[in-house]
């Protein structure tokens, strides 16, 4: 449906040139919810407004339905007004001197379709995001949460082919926010309209796409599905971005079966993740909530000994930090059923298909 | 408790008395007089008797309502003119790639420094039918007979009006477009909207707010501006408003002056003009109503003018040579001359300081420079500090009273300097109370009342912005009122401060109306001076003294400049 291919964004500066966006390229199906997560000054969103003709990328190629929007080469360059698109404004962008139905029904007007017809169509919208109730209230009597729906509504109701969002969610409080994410998954996969979603906060990443394009410095760095990225990263700087992280550097020893022996600060180990990257491998990931206390060392390798160092109780969890025989550091995290204590030594264990190779070498694809 | 609170009740009221009564010492004092002076037979306030004379001579005659179309036909003409670059250079410099926007930007504001009698002098000498340096050259160049151009005409007037209202019109419009959201626009954009539907459904509604107070703030400048219509107009005797109240003050048949007529028009007048400035408040107060949550500040896109760029920024360099260079131009070569010559090279042989050295050696002019310096500082550090405290008092305070201080100090945006120069003559000519009549200190409060409007305007935003935790902090850190002023407000407040006062001190150098009327014994400005030599017929004096002039106001301005975007600055951090 999308497809962006070789994209660059450059700005000229006093004495360099800047790249915002350097060599970009994914595809998006039909569908699907695509996401580009990264820190600020990733690039994100100017791939975002690139694609929404709001920027003019510098090289590439952008294609909506096979259709070239803009190409670098030919000179092909569809204004804003004529891509089939739709956006969400990280501000909203509610015009405010108009009421809820005048907003929603902004599009549809530019379409040239007769109010009788828009109407129902505004009203189908709106009951989406349950504002029906408010299509006549003026603009500027809308609480954030509520400026934010209209903003939604005024996107989907022009059935656009793609569907592109600003960090929607950013300007809501916490628990607005948590609610929002639900109810957006919610409405997606309702419309079935295809979705690029740009956002820094990777728990909204992870819990609302099929896909997600991890960045930094203006580089796709590693792309997959939610689960992939978590569980199984290949870079470590996704592993660190998303999910907190045991990040130990390593030496490769040499194989052993399907995975690979590694010596690391906490120990040496099996990581049986990502066996392909012996050659390049620079870490070994370990997730907090992966590693296990254990009373002797019963299993068949990949056991650490170590001291509390300090520990945090959060109710559900505890954090502990762990000092290793080696010298490393470990965070653990633990259900509550036993507390240990400062001071206590401790036996730990981690599942070799929970050790994950990373390489800084491998980069992006797909 | 209860005995803190009764002690301090008096003292909750003695900031606003205080406040309250010297504002209405500036400003309700001389309107009432002007009032009771309309009634009465000789025009002055004090003098015996009652009557209608006035206002049945004044709105009886037909001549009257020809000076009021006059009026508004040229306040009108001017507030289009202004309005219209304004909008074009505020969207140029705001919102696109123009190239060398701080060039353009000087260009648009620097024309300030030209004090707009010198502007209209200026113009005189290139588009006047006889002599016209503009006029001359087209007239050699297509062998033409008659001059294509008269200045001396209403369309001339509003031509001239337009190029001295642009700066301010520009610096009104463009923080409207600089602090809307542009996602706004984009958001129309990728609903599909045409750049036109854009324009007109986004664009236009949202700017309303600033058109309409912009456009009431010009229409009022338009109706009580003295300096061009008097310099252009009246010597045709195309009359406005404030020609024809200096007209009947200093210049009316048999030389006797005829207060009560001008009073009778003055009412008038003020009342257009109030009715006005409540418009003025009310789109104003209505510009707030359209801020939205609006998240980071993405970077502004700028609109791409392709090959437009350099033909606009043309238009702007085309704005500054009508607005400075030609004007400011031909009184420079005029002041280089023994007497009013055409350019040539001719004439180049004659080119002689002599204006200069006579400007320096003439005791009248160090008397009168001497008396526009102290006249300016004066006024601006009382405008400022008055300001000031105005504004800490509406904007931050629970002080009782607090909108009445408002509205009296916003009243004098309504009032002519011609009319507070009346109406000081008729107080202080009548009351014994202060013996200021003649001398400099009764322009310093004419001016003072003049330009405590744009000062607390000014203020107030800085006021509303501080933050009241600010203050609060302060608080309960355990300042008193002193300690949070010196210490908080004033510090935070400065650059707002600052700027209020080089704006003032660079209007005193530049007003002419009410020092003109109030001018007597040795209190002459330079712009009063000035217009002595102009209307005396010694126009290569009064070039040299113009020259001067906009030196001086060059720095005023550009220390101006500098304070505001300080300001600016500090403001974003805090």
């Amino acid at each position: 449906m999308l497809e962006v291919s070789g994209l660059f964004v450059e700005y000229p500066l006093a004495d360099r040139t800047y790249r915002a966006v350097d060599d970009v390229s994914f595809k998006v199906e039909a569908g699907e919810f695509f996401t580009l997560l990264g820190p600020s000054g990733c690039g994100k969103t100017t791939t975002l407004r690139s694609i929404a003709g709001l920027e003019t990328p510098t090289g590439g190629s952008i294609r909506i339905a096979g259709k070239p929007i803009f190409t670098a080469g030919d000179g092909i360059l569809v204004p804003t007004q004529k891509r089939d698109i739709s956006m969400v404004f990280q501000s909203y962008a509610i015009w405010p001197h108009m009421t809820v139905f005048e907003n929603v029904v902004f599009p549809l007007d530019a379409m040239g379709i007769r109010r009788g017809a828009a109407r129902a169509k505004v009203e189908e919208a709106l009951r989406l995001v349950g504002l029906l109730d408010y299509i006549d209230r003026p603009a500027t009597q809308l609480s954030g949460g509520q400026q934010q729906r209209v903003a939604v509504a005024r996107a989907v109701v022009k059935q656009a082919k793609v569907l592109l969002l600003d960090e929607p969610l950013s300007n809501l409080d916490a628990k607005l926010r948590e609610q929002m994410r639900l109810e957006l998954r919610e409405l997606q996969r309702h419309v079935g309209t295809t979705s690029i979603y740009v956002t820094h906060d990777q728990e909204e990443a992870l819990a609302l796409s099929d896909r997600i394009a991890v960045m930094s410095a203006g580089k796709i760095v590693e792309t997959g599905s939610p689960v992939d990225l978590y569980l199984r990263p290949r870079h470590p700087f996704t592993a660190r971005f998303i999910g907190q992280a045991n990040l130990l550097a390593c030496t490769v020893l040499g194989r052993a079966g399907a995975g690979v022996r590694v010596r690391t600060a906490a120990g040496d180990m099996v990581a049986g993740v990502h066996a392909d990257l012996a050659d390049t491998a620079t870490h070994v990931l370990i997730r907090p909530e992966c590693i296990q206390f254990v009373d002797d060392a019963a299993p068949s390798g990949n056991v650490f000994e170590g001291t509390i160092h300090a520990s945090v109780f959060s109710g559900k969890t505890v954090e502990y930090e762990i000092g290793t025989a080696q010298g490393g550091r470990l965070i653990v995290q633990a259900p509550p059923t036993v507390l240990r204590a400062h001071g206590d030594r401790a036996l730990m264990h981690v599942a070799p298909e929970r050790c994950v190779l990373l390489s800084e070498a491998n980069s992006a694809q797909i | 408790m209860s005995a803190t609170r009764a002690a301090a009740s008096p003292g909750r009221w003695l900031p606003s008395i205080a406040l309250g009564g010297i504002l209405a010492y500036l400003v309700v004092v001389p309107l009432v007089i002007l009032l009771i002076s309309s009634f009465t037979p000789s025009g002055l306030p004090l003098d015996p008797g009652w009557t209608l004379g006035n206002y049945v001579k004044t709105y009886a005659d037909p001549a009257f309502y020809g000076l009021v179309w006059t009026t508004a036909r040229f306040a009108l003409g001017a507030m289009a003119g202004a309005l219209t670059i304004g909008v074009l250079m505020a969207w140029l410099v705001e919102r696109t790639d123009l190239p060398a926007r701080g060039l353009v930007r000087v260009m648009v504001i620097l024309p300030m420094a030209t004090p707009p009698v010198l502007l209209a002098i200026g113009w005189v000498m290139l588009l006047s039918p006889r002599t016209g340096f503009f006029n001359d050259m087209l007239k050699a160049a297509f062998g033409l007979t008659a001059a294509p151009f008269n200045i001396f005409s209403l369309g001339g007037m509003i031509f001239v009006e337009t190029l001295s209202l642009v700066p301010s019109s520009f610096l009104m419009l463009s923080p409207a477009f600089r602090n809307m959201d542009p996602n706004l626009e984009e958001a129309a954009l990728t609903s599909g909207a045409s750049v036109a539907m854009m324009i007109r459904r986004i664009l236009l509604p949202l700017l309303l707010p600033a058109l309409l107070a912009a456009g009431a703030f010009l229409l009022m400048v338009g109706f009580l501006v003295f300096d061009i219509p008097g310099t252009i107009g009246m010597p045709v005797g195309i009359f406005v408003l404030a020609s024809r109240i200096v007209y009947l003050a200093n210049d009316a048949a048999g030389g006797i002056s005829q207060y009560g007529l001008i009073s009778a028009i003055a009412i008038f007048f003020l009342f257009v003009l109030l009715l006005l400035a409540y418009g003025y408040q009310r789109a104003t107060g209505q510009s707030g109503r359209f801020v939205t949550v609006t998240g980071k500040n993405y970077r502004v896109r700028p609109f791409r003018l392709g090959r437009w760029r350099w033909p606009a920024f043309g238009l702007v360099a085309l704005y500054f040579f009508l607005a400075t260079l030609a004007p400011v131009g031909i009184l420079v070569w005029t002041s280089l001359m023994p007497y009013q010559a055409p350019v040539s090279i001719e004439m180049l042989s004659k080119l002689t300081l002599t204006n200069h050295e006579a400007f320096f050696a003439n005791r009248r002019v160090l008397q009168a420079t001497q008396n526009s310096i102290v006249i300016a500082l004066v006024a601006a550090t009382v405008v400022a500090l008055l300001s000031g405290l105005v504004s800490w008092l509406v904007v931050r305070s629970r002080a009782p009273g607090r909108r009445i201080i408002d509205a009296l100090a916003f009243l004098p945006i309504a009032i002519p300097g011609t009319m507070i120069g009346v109406a000081l003559i008729y107080v202080y000519l009548t009351i014994n109370f202060l013996d200021v009549y003649g001398t400099i200190w009764i322009i310093v409060i004419a001016y003072v009342t003049n330009y405590i409007s744009f000062g607390s305007r000014a203020t107030h935003g800085v006021m509303a912005q501080l933050h009241q935790d600010l203050e609060d902090a302060a608080r309960t850190s355990g300042a008193g009122w002193l300690r949070l002023m010196r210490r908080i407000i004033v510090p935070l407040a400065l650059p707002a401060i600052v700027a209020v006062w080089i704006w003032v001190v660079a209007h005193c150098m530049r007003e002419l109306a009410s020092a003109l009327l109030l001018q007597g014994g040795d209190n002459r400005t330079l712009p009063v001076l000035l217009w002595n030599y102009w209307s005396g017929g010694e126009p290569n004096k009064a070039a040299a003294v113009g020259v001067w002039l906009v030196v001086a106001m060059l720095l005023v301005v550009s220390l101006w400049q500098i304070a505001v975007q300080r300001g600016r600055l500090s403001g974003m951090k805090g």
